[in-house]
């Protein structure tokens, strides 16, 4: 299997899909406006950089990130971010005791609008089944060693709920401003895969 | 259901594939089956359960063999018949005509 | 419904579709309290993954109510049930060769969960 066999679709899928995209607009029930719209609002507006400003708020704010964790939802939606796939959010904090990592094992459940659509990898059954079972294995691939007595907590979103991690704040980040703290903060650290560092 | 779907704690995956600065979207038919999954749900005619129950029960080889999104275009094409708004009929045709046209 | 017009597709997105819904019975667990999830095997869907089904855990939180999915998508309705976190030990799930340590946290609706022996 070549590296883009879980991308590259078979050519009828596309032809389908213009199919079943004109018999939609043609019964007015999808304005291809809109098709473009919502195309645009995940490609360019929406996305993990939102989560990070989450996180670097946090960081720097210690009464924000109490209200983080208290109610994910109502806090993350201070910043400007709420809706489709984030209307109930809970944020997990990573701490010296407890490293946190999300998945769906049952399909794609990602929260929207502070991370974007989720990778491939994500989505796809290497991590949905191996992530709840071996889940130290798993990180390691991803580069996060976790000590054995951390106590890895493996959430899987399976209802409505959606999760975040919040991870901890690197060492020599002080006096740091929010916008240079965000730009340690990868999409993997969100999901749990990354740890956040700061280069040498 | 106890379907191909349900995948926590299965074995003989091997190794997770990642790619390096993946693009939010591959090709135009996977930022389009994106938008029209989301705006026929913002129309009312199903709920994101019904999709999800639907990518369900596609035969299992084929879900684990095929591009995510085509999980996507299977449950729009499903749904859309099961309710009458766009029969597999209606569609084929349209294919057909496309397909006539050049249209790839 | 007509189609979403195209200047409502960011409200609409910001806006979501919340699944939370007014339970009107009082839920029958709380934190702390130890739970087995049961062994159903619907033909339908569930969100009851088979790993966890037949398994000891014990209740975090109840995160409220919300539409119950396994009757929503056979549209059977929202039938509103309490969910809960409820975290089952890596060992429980998986035998004594998983961490000590480890867990899994899960999103169990009420109907999923009895309370164990």
């Amino acid at each position: 299997m070549d590296e883009h066999s879980h991308t590259e679709p078979p050519s009828e899928p596309t032809l389908r899909i213009k199919a079943l995209e004109s018999l939609l607009v043609e019964k007015g029930l999808v304005d291809p406006g809109a098709v473009d719209e919502i195309i645009e609002l995940f490609e360019k507006r929406i996305g993990p950089r939102n989560g990070a400003k989450v996180v670097a708020h946090a960081w720097a704010d210690p009464a924000y990130k109490k209200r983080l964790l208290e109610d994910g939802s109502k806090a993350i939606a201070e910043l400007g971010f709420t809706g489709l796939q984030g209307e109930d959010m809970v944020v997990l904090e990573n701490t010296p005791a407890v490293h946190n990592v999300v998945v769906c094992t049952l399909c794609s459940c990602y929260p929207w609008p502070t991370m974007g659509l989720p990778p491939n990898w994500y989505k796809a059954a290497p991590y949905r089944a191996r992530v709840v079972i071996e889940p130290r294995k798993v990180l390691a691939e991803f580069g996060v060693d976790v000590a054995p007595d951390v106590e890895v907590r493996v959430w899987d979103s399976n209802a409505e709920i959606r999760y975040m991690v919040l991870p901890m704040r690197p060492a020599g980040t002080d006096g740091w401003s929010e916008e240079k703290l965000a730009g340690l903060v990868t999409r993997d650290a969100m999901i749990g895969t990354d740890i956040p560092k700061v280069k040498a | 259901m106890n379907g191909i779907h349900d995948l926590g704690g299965m074995q003989g995956f091997g190794k997770i594939e990642r790619e390096e600065n993946e693009p939010v979207f591959h090709a135009d038919w996977e930022r389009h089956i994106f938008a029209l999954l989301n705006l026929t749900i913002a129309a009312g005619q199903y709920h994101v359960d019904e999709i999800r129950h639907s990518i369900e029960r596609m035969a299992p080889a084929e879900y684990l063999m095929t591009p995510y999104y085509v999980h996507w275009l299977h449950a729009a094409e499903d749904l859309l018949d099961k309710k009458g708004v766009v029969t597999h009929a209606e569609l084929e045709q349209r294919v057909a005509e496309l397909a006539k046209k050049g249209g790839k | 419904m007509p189609a979403l017009p195209k200047d409502m597709v960011e409200i609409a997105i910001k806006t979501g579709a919340s699944a939370r819904a007014q339970v009107t019975t009082a839920p029958r667990f709380k934190a702390g309290d130890k739970v087995v999830a049961r062994n159903i095997n619907p033909p339908t869907h569930t969100r009851l993954p088979r790993y966890i089904r037949g398994k000891h855990g014990v209740v975090q939180h109840n995160h409220g109510g919300f539409a119950f999915a396994d009757t929503r998508a056979h549209g059977l309705g929202d039938q509103p049930h309490h969910v809960y976190s409820v975290r089952f030990e890596a060992r429980e799930l998986w035998g004594d060769d998983a961490a000590p340590r480890d867990a899994v946290y899960i999103d169990l609706w009420e109907p999923y969960i009895e309370p164990a022996a």
